[in-house]
C-alpha cells in the first residue's frame, strides 16, 4: 500500500482535466490559427484584386506604389480609384453578409433561414429600387430606402408567419414567396429606367460589384465597426437563446429584446450591403456552415463574417478572371455556387431531424 | 405531418358540386374568359372599342383600316397566345399538385420552367436555334432535367416536411440555372437586351411563335384531358390507388411527364411565367370541387383567364411602356402562395 496506489482515481482526474485542458487549448490554437489563416487569404485576395488591370496593363511592378498613392494619372484610376475600393467592398460587403447571416441562422435556429433565402436582401434592393426610380434618391438616401425595404419585407415575412411563434420552416417557405415578389418589384422598376444600362441592371438584378467607389467603402466600413460591436453587445444573450427560451429568460436574458435586437441587427447589415452591392445571393446562406466546420465550434457570427469575406473577395476575383464567362456580375458565380450549397444543406438535414 | 396528404387534394370525393352547377360555372367561366379577350383586344397603348373590335373579328371592316389591323395582326395573336399558355399552365399547376401532393405546386415554384428557360437560352446563345419549334426541344429538355433534379433532391430530404423541401429546392435549382442564363447573355449587350423581357415571362411581340407551338400546346392539353381518372386513382394513395388495380409508379410518371410537356411548352412560348399554374388549379378546384375529371379542363380555363387578365392589367400600369405579365402574376400571386404557406403546419408552430 504504498502512497502511488493509494490514490489512482485522482490520478485518472487529474489526467481528465489535463487532457482537457490541452485539447481546450488545442481547440483555441487551431481556432486561432484557422481565422489567421482566413484573414490572410481575405487581404491575399484584396491585394491580387489590386492586379486586375485588364485592358489597361498596367506594370506588375507599377500598382503598388499606385495603390498607395504614388501612381501616374491611369495607374491611380485603375489600381487606387477602382480596384482597391472594389477589393474593399467585396471584403467588407462579404463580412456584412457573413455576419447577418449567421446571426439569423442562430436566431431561427436553421441553416437556411437566412437574408438571401427569405427575400430581405430582394426586400432591401426592391427599397432602394422605388427611391432611386421614384425620388431619383443618390448617396444614402439608397441607403435609407434598402432598409425601409429590408425592415418592409422582414416584418412581413416574420408576421406572416407568427402563429403563435415563428416555426423556421414556414417562415423560409413564406420568404421565398414574398422574395419573388420583391424580385418582380426589382425588375419592374429596372425595366423602366430610362438609362437602365446593362452594368446598372445587373446590379440591381443579381447583384454586381461594378463601379463601387471609396464612399462604399467608407459606408460599409462604418456599418462593420458599428455591427461588429453590436454583435459583441448581444452575443451572450444570443448564445443563451440556444437553451431555450424559457431556461434562457431564467438566466437573466430578456428573450423578446435580444430576438428583436438579433433580427434587426441582421436585417440592417444585410440591407446596407445590398444598398452599395444589389442582393448578391448565397453569401450569407454558406458563410455561416462553413465557419461552422472549419473552427469545430456550433456557431461563430465573427467567423462567419471572416469567411463571408473570404468567399466574396474569391468569387469577385473569379467573376472577372474565370475563362470563357468572365467579366460578369459577382451575384451570378455566388448564385452558381451558392444554389448546390443551398441544397447540400437541404439534403443533409436528414441526419439532424 | 410529412405523412400526411396535403389537404385539398386528399378531400376526394368528399367535395363535389352540382352537375349542373358545375355545367353552368363552366359556361360562365368561358363567357368571362371571352369578355376578358375583347378586352385584350380593345385596350393597349391605342385603345379600340369593342364595336370595332368585333367588326375587325368578323372582317366587317376594310382591309385597310388601320383599327382593324392593330386588332387582327398584333393582339389577336397576342390574345390567343395568351389563352393558350395560360391553359398549359393551369393544368400544369394542377397535374404536378396531383403528382407531388403538394398545393404548393406550381412550374414556375418548382423550378421547372427556370430550366425550360435555361435550355432555351442555351440552344440560342452555344448551338444557334433561331426558330421556334427548336426552342421546343430545349424547353422540353431543360424541364425535364429541372423536374427531374428537384424531385430527386426533395426525395433526399425529409426536412420538415416534403412540400417544404420541394419549394427550397425548386427554389434553389431555379437560382442555380437563372444564374446560368445571366452567365451565357450578359456579355452580349443585344443578347442581354433580347432575352431580359423573356426572361421575365412576356406576350410581347410573341404573337408569331403562335403557329409553331400550337400542335404541340394542343397534344399536351389533350394528353392533359385524359389524365383525370389516373389523377383521380393517385390521390386516393398508393396503396388505394394499387388495389384499385393502378399502376401507381408508371402512371405517375406519366402524368409527371405531361405535366413538364405543358410547362415546357408555355416557356417555351412566353418565358417563364409563375404562379398562373398555382393559382388556376386551386381556383378550378374551388369551382368544381376535387375531381380532376372536372378540375383539370376548369384549370384549363381558370389559367388562361388569369394570364389574360393579368396582361390587361399589366397594359393599365401608368408609366411608360406596359408590364411584363410575368411581374404581374408575381405580384399578384405572392399574397395566394403566402396564404396557402401559412396554413401548411397549422398548430406545429
Amino acid at each position: 500500500m504504498s502512497p502511488t496506489t493509494m490514490r489512482p482515481r485522482s490520478n485518472a482526474a487529474r489526467d481528465t482535466a489535463v487532457t482537457m485542458r490541452a485539447n481546450a487549448r488545442a481547440a483555441r490554437l487551431w481556432r486561432g490559427l484557422v481565422l489567421a489563416v482566413c484573414l490572410i487569404v481575405a487581404v491575399g485576395l484584396v491585394a491580387v484584386q489590386l492586379f486586375l488591370t485588364g485592358d489597361a496593363e498596367i506594370e506588375p511592378d507599377r500598382v503598388i506604389p499606385a495603390a498607395f498613392g504614388a501612381g501616374d494619372g491611369l495607374a491611380d484610376y485603375v489600381v487606387r480609384r477602382t480596384n482597391l475600393p472594389r477589393g474593399l467592398v467585396a471584403l467588407l460587403g462579404g463580412a456584412l453578409f457573413g455576419i447577418s447571416g449567421a446571426l439569423a441562422q442562430r436566431l431561427f435556429g436553421n441553416p437556411l433561414a437566412t437574408p438571401d433565402v427569405i427575400g430581405i436582401s430582394s426586400g432591401a434592393g426592391a427599397g432602394a429600387m422605388l427611391v432611386i426610380a421614384g425620388f431619383g434618391a443618390t448617396g444614402l438616401g439608397v441607403q435609407g430606402g434598402a432598409m425601409l425595404g429590408a425592415l418592409v419585407v422582414s416584418l412581413i415575412v416574420y408576421g406572416l408567419s407568427w402563429r403563435g411563434g415563428v416555426q423556421s420552416y414556414r417562415l423560409i417557405l413564406i420568404g421565398i414567396g414574398v422574395g419573388a415578389c420583391a424580385s418582380a418589384i426589382i425588375t419592374f422598376v429596372v425595366t423602366r429606367l430610362d438609362d437602365a444600362s446593362t452594368q446598372r441592371a445587373m446590379r440591381w438584378l443579381i447583384g454586381s460589384l461594378n463601379g463601387t467607389n471609396e464612399r462604399d467603402v467608407a459606408l460599409l466600413t462604418c456599418t462593420l465597426c458599428v455591427g461588429v460591436a453590436l454583435v459583441l453587445w448581444i452575443r451572450r444573450g444570443l448564445g443563451d437563446l440556444a437553451l431555450g427560451d424559457e431556461l434562457a429568460a431564467g438566466l437573466g436574458v430578456r428573450v423578446p429584446v435580444v430576438r428583436f435586437a438579433a433580427l434587426l441587427l441582421a436585417t440592417m447589415l444585410a440591407a446596407v450591403v445590398t444598398s452599395v452591392t444589389g442582393p448578391i445571393a448565397f453569401v450569407a446562406l454558406v458563410a455561416g456552415p462553413i465557419a461552422t466546420r472549419l473552427l469545430r465550434v456550433p456557431d461563430a457570427p465573427l467567423a462567419a463574417g471572416l469567411v463571408g469575406a473570404v468567399l466574396l473577395c474569391a468569387t469577385d476575383i473569379a467573376a472577372q478572371t474565370m475563362p470563357l464567362i468572365s467579366p460578369v456580375p459577382t451575384g451570378a458565380i455566388t448564385a452558381l455556387f451558392g444554389a448546390p450549397v443551398l441544397i447540400a444543406l437541404l439534403v443533409r438535414r436528414k441526419a439532424t431531424v | 405531418m410529412s405523412t400526411s396528404p396535403t389537404a385539398p387534394v386528399s378531400r376526394v370525393g368528399t367535395h363535389r358540386t352540382h352537375p349542373l352547377l358545375r355545367g353552368g360555372g363552366f359556361v360562365a367561366l368561358a363567357c368571362l374568359l371571352a369578355c376578358v379577350a375583347v378586352a385584350g383586344l380593345a385596350i393597349g397603348a391605342r385603345d379600340i372599342d369593342p364595336i370595332t373590335v368585333t367588326h375587325a373579328l368578323l372582317g366587317k371592316l376594310p382591309a385597310d383600316d388601320y383599327n382593324g389591323l392593330v386588332v387582327l395582326t398584333e393582339r389577336l395573336p397576342r390574345v390567343a397566345l395568351g389563352l393558350l399558355v395560360g391553359a398549359c399552365l393551369g393544368a400544369a399547376g394542377t397535374v404536378m399538385q396531383a403528382v407531388t401532393r403538394n398545393p404548393l405546386a406550381d412550374p414556375g415554384i418548382l423550378g421547372v420552367e427556370a430550366g425550360a428557360a435555361a435550355a432555351v437560352v442555351i440552344g440560342i446563345v452555344i448551338v444557334g436555334v433561331h426558330e421556334p419549334r427548336g426552342y421546343f426541344w430545349f424547353a422540353l429538355a431543360g424541364a425535364a432535367v429541372a423536374a427531374t433534379s428537384v424531385a430527386l433532391i426533395s426525395r433526399a430530404t425529409t426536412t420538415a416536411s416534403r412540400e417544404i423541401s420541394l419549394v427550397i429546392a425548386g427554389a434553389a435549382v431555379a437560382a442555380l440555372l437563372m444564374s446560368l442564363v445571366t452567365l451565357l447573355t450578359v456579355r452580349d449587350e443585344a443578347v442581354y437586351s433580347s432575352l431580359r423581357s423573356w426572361s421575365v415571362g412576356s406576350l410581347v411581340g410573341r404573337g408569331l411563335v403562335l403557329g409553331e407551338l400550337l400542335p404541340f400546346a394542343l397534344v399536351a392539353l389533350g394528353l392533359a384531358v385524359t389524365l383525370g381518372r389516373s389523377l383521380d386513382a393517385l390521390a386516393l394513395g398508393d396503396e388505394v390507388a394499387a388495389g384499385l388495380g393502378v399502376r401507381v409508379g408508371p402512371t405517375r410518371l406519366w402524368a409527371a411527364g405531361v405535366g413538364v410537356l405543358l410547362a415546357a411548352t408555355a416557356t417555351a412560348a412566353v418565358g417563364p411565367v409563375a404562379f398562373v399554374g398555382l393559382v388556376g388549379a386551386h381556383l378550378a378546384r374551388m369551382l368544381v370541387g376535387t375531381e380532376h375529371r372536372w378540375v383539370l379542363p376548369y384549370s384549363m380555363l381558370t389559367g388562361a383567364l388569369l394570364l389574360c387578365a393579368a396582361d390587361v392589367a399589366a397594359r393599365l400600369v401608368p408609366g411608360h411602356g406596359e408590364l411584363e405579365v410575368g411581374i404581374m402574376t408575381a405580384v399578384v400571386g405572392t399574397p395566394f402562395f403566402v396564404a396557402l404557406a401559412r396554413r401548411r403546419g397549422r398548430g406545429t408552430a
